[in-house]
């Protein structure tokens, strides 16, 4: 068995050695370059764009603006995953344009675009185009986003708002609220973070005249997706028209899936001009344009009774979707939140409503964890804070709200009835792993020599595997939540599979050869795994949602099995006997009560020669399978953490002392990748805890922080001792038994380190401290105690 | 205006005319198409265009190729040696210390150089040692490791690089 080794990563070397192919590295003869112009403004209206002067300079080849892409009759980018208001209406969908036209509703919208014979000339004649803006008032604050007086950003809706949902049932937490023994109340903000990938985005069109084609190289995870969006719904050609190949990428977490704004154009200019454009994002750019994350403003409540079990919770949050929809925008506050905001309780009564809406900021769309960060510090606040209030231990009030093992499939309030899971032995891994006793006892030590140290705790859910395609449809998604899987077995027996994912990191080429290998009686070494190019892949949903392993991963299992049972048949045929008493066992089939034998080799030579084919059972020459696998249902990873925060409340610094992870991800297929997966995962909700923040000046929406020296992400020295175990209750739905194993680390830790901070300064009357919890917030929080004590 | 420059590139010498406009790191991947190093932030904060010029690591999205002019570089590609993998790197696979692989050449070229300055590391060495370089896929964890992991063997291989 492969499926539990932690075997290497084949893919190492080539990167190792600086042999990586990413997009920005394609060489690309007689290329041009692209520069787009974009908005220095938030909102204001276009009431001229001069391009003449740009036009004129040497060596530009095209210049377009809005008039041009509307001229050419293109469309605007897609939202394939809307979410209507509860009532049925359809949302208030405002498309993000390729173009702006008429208006730029955020800094860095996309004004015109120009192509020239090097970057220099497209940047310097990008920078001669003159732009009659006229500034108008901007909103970049989400709270003030449905004000009254609040600048509508799209005249037509008469409104910021996007859409509302409510979830739950009102009149029972009302009733439930009545009659709680206590009720904790908290305002919270996620704060808006930038996915930030190491590497920028990149797209190389080139542009083949035989057959008036485009391939086009993509930082994209999904490739198919992307083609599909590409002709479809912006440049209406036919897909045959356009090749996707997304080689090495250098980090997705969600943004590099979004049908980003710069795309289309770049394959647009291409066919246009009959000439390969490239176009790589700068760093600046980045920030100016790639989808961001989070951003949400919630009014929470909790209900318990005396004992401290959960009553009731109450959620009324604002969620920011920036400037236009992005693709999945909706269905992360819509769907994704709802869903996790019960966390791993058993919550009797719930009253949710969420309202996205409109400001004049970057697009928010999906970023590794998508709704689950912000529902768990949520649940995870309130339930700590309502512990502290009653005197009970954090750990204690978990083991009172935590759902039983037995209680699985449990259907939670926010509408996801989870798979499976043991979260009470989730927790006892977790004290256990930490020494919670020993840790409460060095707290006491520490704080009777004046040391304030504080530990919290998060325990939470991830939501994995989006599918099956139905289930998406039922809102108007335009997306399906399958994988597809291509078994090549050639006639020396080797193993090509062909996966509609793709791998930016997440080791997909073992993983995968793993389950293949487990389950074609192969040597892992003889198969090879293709990903990233819609000429070679058949259809695929690509990478998102933790679905891989999941849903792609069992893809793979299922073509695999096909295989074997033509195999089977192809070799009872040559060993004279019945298909079904053919046993194969390490690579072998084997005639029963016979010691004639015929290698997996053999059969795929005979397959492939064709001349023994039992032509007569409906068995077909070749050995070949493609599966497109629809996974019955979602999968519910779980996990906790706790981490430990010694605080100086003089100063509002704070360090992180410790970090615990308790992950339960279904059956481990490769722990070192899974590992690497919670390790990543980590850093980045490390980072949105404690630095990271994208921050838009609130009167001119400005962006406030537009490179690296701005925008903090945790470095080497910024993260913490780190044990983590594992627990695994297999998930049900899918023939491997795995559950999302990348998306834990980046949810749990604003719940837990909050909780840890605010442990730590409870006595001197902080009940709450804000995202990112930075010194300065830390300080804050402790200013405004001080205050109200005073 | 084209500017002639003469440098040693991996070990090869290399003479061509560069604008003084061109960072060095375009010089490097477009006019040499050495794409090992790689371009992440343009701000010198993220270290995946670290190089080596004199045996000192350096940010090359932010030095000119004309200031590199009678300088040895040294780049990601010229690490390994006849096809064998330098023992940081192969610690580097060993160690699971790279996912999608952005920020590795310039890890691998950082650590070189901290190996090569600081007498002995230690993990906290280790980690303050890379506060020029961001990850943003490992959380680091297995990066240290595997830095700790090659220090003996990359000593060595520097005192006696024909072994």
């Amino acid at each position: 068995m492969y499926v539990g080794q932690a075997l290497r990563r084949r893919e190492d070397v080539r990167f190792l050695a600086g042999d990586g192919k990413f997009v920005d590295d394609i060489a690309v003869p007689a290329g041009a370059a692209l520069a787009f112009l974009r908005s220095p403004h938030a909102h204001a209206r276009i009431r001229g764009i001069d391009t003449r002067r740009a036009r004129a300079i040497p060596g530009v080849l095209i210049i377009v603006t809005a008039a041009d892409w509307a001229a050419a009759g293109l469309g605007k980018l897609v939202c394939v995953h809307p979410m209507p208001f509860g009532d049925g209406r359809p949302m208030n969908e405002a498309l993000r344009p390729a173009i702006a036209s008429g208006k730029v509703r955020h800094v860095g919208d996309v004004v015109a675009a120009v192509v020239a014979e090097n970057r220099y000339i497209a940047l310097d004649a990008a920078d001669a185009i003159a732009v009659d803006y006229e500034p108008l008032p901007a909103v970049a604050d989400t709270a003030a986003a449905l004000a009254a007086d609040a600048p509508l950003l799209h005249e037509e809706l008469g409104t910021n708002l996007v859409n509302d949902n409510r979830r739950g049932d009102a009149e029972a937490a009302r009733a439930a609220f009545a009659q709680a023994a206590h009720v904790t109340e908290l305002t919270l903000v996620s704060n808006r973070v930038a996915g930030s990938p190491l590497e920028p985005r990149s797209y190389v069109a080139e542009y083949m005249k035989d057959g008036d084609s485009v391939t086009l190289w993509a930082t994209t995870q999904v490739p198919h997706m992307l083609r599909r969006w590409i002709c479809k719904y912006a440049l209406k050609i036919p897909e045959t028209k356009l090749r996707v190949i997304a080689p090495d990428v250098g980090g997705g977490f969600g943004q590099k899936v979004n049908f980003t704004v710069e795309v289309a154009t770049v394959v647009w200019l291409a066919r246009a001009l009959r000439r390969t454009v490239k176009w790589t994002a700068t760093r600046s750019e980045s920030l100016l344009s790639d989808t961001q994350a989070r951003d949400h403003v919630t009014q929470a409540r909790m209900a318990f009774d005396k004992d401290g079990k959960i009553l009731a919770m109450e959620v009324d949050t604002i969620a920011c979707l920036g400037a236009y929809l992005s693709n999945f925008a909706p269905s992360i506050p819509g769907n994704s939140y709802p869903q996790t905001i019960t966390g791993l309780y058993l919550t009797p009564a719930l009253d949710f409503r969420v309202r996205c809406v409109y400001t004049n900021t970057v697009p928010i769309d999906a970023y590794r964890g998508s709704g689950r960060p912000e529902a768990t510090f949520v649940n995870e606040r309130l339930l700590e804070n309502g512990a502290r209030e009653m005197g009970i231990d954090p750990v204690e009030i978990r083991r009172r709200n935590l759902i039983p093992a037995a209680r699985f499939p449990y259907r939670a309030l926010g509408g996801r009835t989870y798979d499976s899971g043991d979260p009470p032995a989730l927790l006892e891994k977790l004290v256990a792993l930490a020494d919670y006793a020993a840790l409460r006892r060095e707290q006491a030590r520490l704080r009777a020599r004046g040391v304030l140290m504080g530990i919290g705790i998060a325990a939470f859910l991830d939501k994995s595997g989006t599918g099956p395609s139905a289930q998406l449809a039922t809102k108007g998604g335009l997306h399906g939540g399958y994988e597809s899987a291509t078994i090549r077995v050639h006639s020396d027996g080797k193993v090509t599979v062909y996966s509609g994912s793709h791998s930016h990191g997440q080791g997909h080429d073992i993983t995968f050869a793993q389950i293949a290998a487990d389950r074609l009686g192969l040597p892992v070494e003889d198969i090879a795994i293709i990903e990233g190019d819609t000429s070679q892949v058949p259809y695929g949903n690509g990478t998102w949602g933790s679905r891989s392993a999941s849903v792609g991963g069992t893809a793979i299992y299922r073509a695999s099995e096909r295989i074997v049972e033509k195999a089977r048949r192809i070799a009872a045929h040559a060993l004279e006997c019945e298909a079904a008493a053919v046993s194969y066992d390490d690579g072998y089939f084997s005639a029963p009560a016979s010691n004639r034998r015929l290698s997996f080799a053999d059969v795929a030579d005979l397959a492939y020669h064709g001349a023994q084919i039992p032509v007569g059972d409906g068995v077909e020459p070749g050995l070949e399978c493609t599966i497109f696998y629809d996974p019955p249902d979602l999968n519910d990873p779980e996990a906790m953490h706790l981490a430990v925060v010694i605080v100086d409340p003089r100063t509002g610094q704070f360090a992180l002392k410790a970090y615990y992870t308790v992950d339960d991800c279904g059956t481990v297929i490769n722990p070192m990748i899974v590992e690497g997966q919670v390790h990543g995962g980590l850093a980045q909700g490390i980072g949105q805890a404690m630095m990271e923040h994208v921050v838009y000046d609130r009167e001119s929406g400005q962006l406030l922080s537009g490179t690296f020296m701005d925008y903090a992400m945790p470095r080497a020295a910024d993260m913490p001792p780190l044990a983590s175990a594992y627990h695994c209750t297999p998930a049900p739905s899918n023939p491997l038994g795995v559950k999302g194993g990348s998306e834990t680390g980046a949810i749990g830790p604003p719940a837990a380190i909050g909780n840890a901070v605010v442990d730590a300064l409870w006595h001197l009357g902080v009940r709450h401290v804000e995202l990112p919890i930075t010194p300065y917030s830390v300080w804050r929080a402790l200013a405004a105690a001080r205050k109200a004590a005073a | 205006m084209m500017v002639r420059i003469s440098l040693t590139v991996n070990g090869r010498p290399v003479t061509a005319e560069v604008e003084p406009r061109w960072p060095l790191v375009e010089f490097l991947r477009d006019h040499l198409r050495l794409t090992g190093t790689h371009v992440g932030c343009d701000t010198s904060q993220c270290g995946a265009c670290t190089v080596h010029v004199d045996g000192v690591a350096m940010r090359s999205c932010t030095l000119f190729a004309v200031q590199a002019d009678g300088a040895q570089v040294t780049t990601i590609e010229g690490v390994a040696r006849d096809g064998k993998l330098h023992p940081l790197q192969a610690a580097f696979q060993e160690h699971h210390a790279l996912q999608c692989g952005f920020c590795t050449p310039g890890m691998i070229m950082s650590a070189l150089d901290m190996i090569r300055r600081e007498p002995a590391l230690s993990e906290a060495i280790i980690r303050h040692n890379l506060e020029g370089n961001i990850c943003r896929c490992t959380g680091y964890y297995n990066i240290v490791k595997a830095i700790a992991a090659a220090e003996k063997a990359t000593r060595a291989l520097a005192e006696n690089p024909s072994a």
